[in-house]
């Protein structure tokens, strides 16, 4: 990649770009669906402002409609995200020696999946030059993005439909259909032995016992499955898709 | 769940996800494996979830809501739901694009829905 004069918090917004537009049909499908189990648009949209990660928001749907327990869901919830914390140092690892750290605590908030697996392109092998200026660019547009969505579908989903009964049904379908390409496109020999667990885990204890549990269960399941999976963990294409995402 | 559960839910979780995401910077884990046992449980959650997810929703469309203990009895495929899922497929290995395949996928069921219903 060519460097530009442009500064890099503007390169980094550009480069959020692609994930802003990907973000904003799969932010406003949340807004709907969170609208659709009843909560509010402010609890929706904070859900997206303070958590700010499209696996465990959705999956905090699923565990509200299942009406799981508050323990229940915030562990659920966090056991989903644990997967952020091999993200900071793979990045890093990427970065320049001694990258300077000053307002991580600002930058880190965005690193979303898809934020993630951006800028580790872009530093491995886009041929951009780390800078905290850079992740604040990437991550505000990503950012920007998610939240609006979501307060759009908030706003699409608490009634406006009611004259739609079809498009409300599309849109209402709308998240199934995003878990469906998700799959899809997470697919890989690595994944299927975890996606296979996960799934079959989940219908049993749906069946069995309760969706929050199908739900918990089928998540251990499969993660437990991926232990056994030989090899590097993390590369890039296996980061997107899981925070929506 | 509760007003107040669902705000501090939303408080808590997003307190925890930015510290998963700020604090091994700080502590500099840039020596951690990434083809540790850790690592490989870790980055299997994203995956495992969205089968997770996957199966829950499709369960509960085929079904009509899921109940404990709920049997096969009254199991039916709506039209809706089929033509949606095959276009969501469709698009995906057309297209390669989970945006459009979304999109596709609740367009097509929302046709079907407005045909049938």
């Amino acid at each position: 990649m060519t460097q530009t004069h442009r500064s890099p918090f503007l390169r980094g917004l550009a480069a959020s770009l692609p994930i802003a537009l990907g973000y904003a049909p799969i932010a406003f499908s949340f807004g709907i669906a969170a609208t659709h189990i009843g909560l509010s648009l402010a609890q929706t949209a904070g859900l997206s402002l303070i958590v700010y990660s499209g696996a465990a928001q959705f999956m905090a749907l699923a565990i509200i409609a299942a009406g799981a327990s508050l323990p229940v869901a915030v562990l659920t919830l966090v056991l989903i995200n644990l997967r952020h914390l091999i993200y900071g140092p793979t990045l890093m690892r990427a970065a320049r020696p001694k990258a300077p750290l000053k307002i991580a605590w600002l930058w880190s908030f965005s690193l979303t999946d898809e934020v993630f697996a951006a800028a580790l392109a872009a530093f491995s092998r886009g041929g951009v030059r780390f800078s905290e200026s850079y992740m604040i660019g990437l991550g505000i547009g990503a950012y920007s993005s998610w939240v609006g969505g979501t307060v759009l579908g908030g706003l699409a989903g608490a009634g406006a439909l009611d004259d739609f009964p079809a498009l409300a049904a599309g849109l209402g379908f709308m998240l199934t259909a995003l878990f469906l390409a998700l799959l899809l496109a997470i697919l890989s020999p690595r994944q299927i032995p975890v996606i296979a667990v996960a799934g079959v885990v989940t219908v049993v204890l749906m069946l069995t016992a309760t969706t929050a549990v199908g739900i918990v269960g089928g998540m251990i399941a499969g993660a437990l499955m991926g232990v056994l999976l030989p090899g590097e963990a993390v590369r890039p294409r296996d980061a997107e898709g899981a925070d929506a995402v | 769940m509760r007003s107040d559960h669902v705000l501090w839910l939303t408080l808590a979780v997003g307190a925890v996800t930015w510290a998963f995401r700020y604090l091994p910077l700080r502590v500099n884990l840039t020596r951690m494996r990434t083809d540790g046992a850790l690592a490989r449980f870790l980055a299997a959650t994203g995956p495992a979830a969205i089968a997770t997810l996957f199966v829950a929703a499709i369960l509960s469309d085929v079904q009509g809501g899921v109940t404990p203990h709920s049997s096969f009895a009254g199991l039916s495929l709506p039209l809706p739901l089929v033509a949606g899922a095959l276009a969501t497929a469709g698009l995906w290995f057309v297209r390669h694009s989970v945006v459009m395949a979304t999109l596709g996928g609740a367009l097509a069921y929302g046709l079907v829905f407005a045909l049938v219903a």
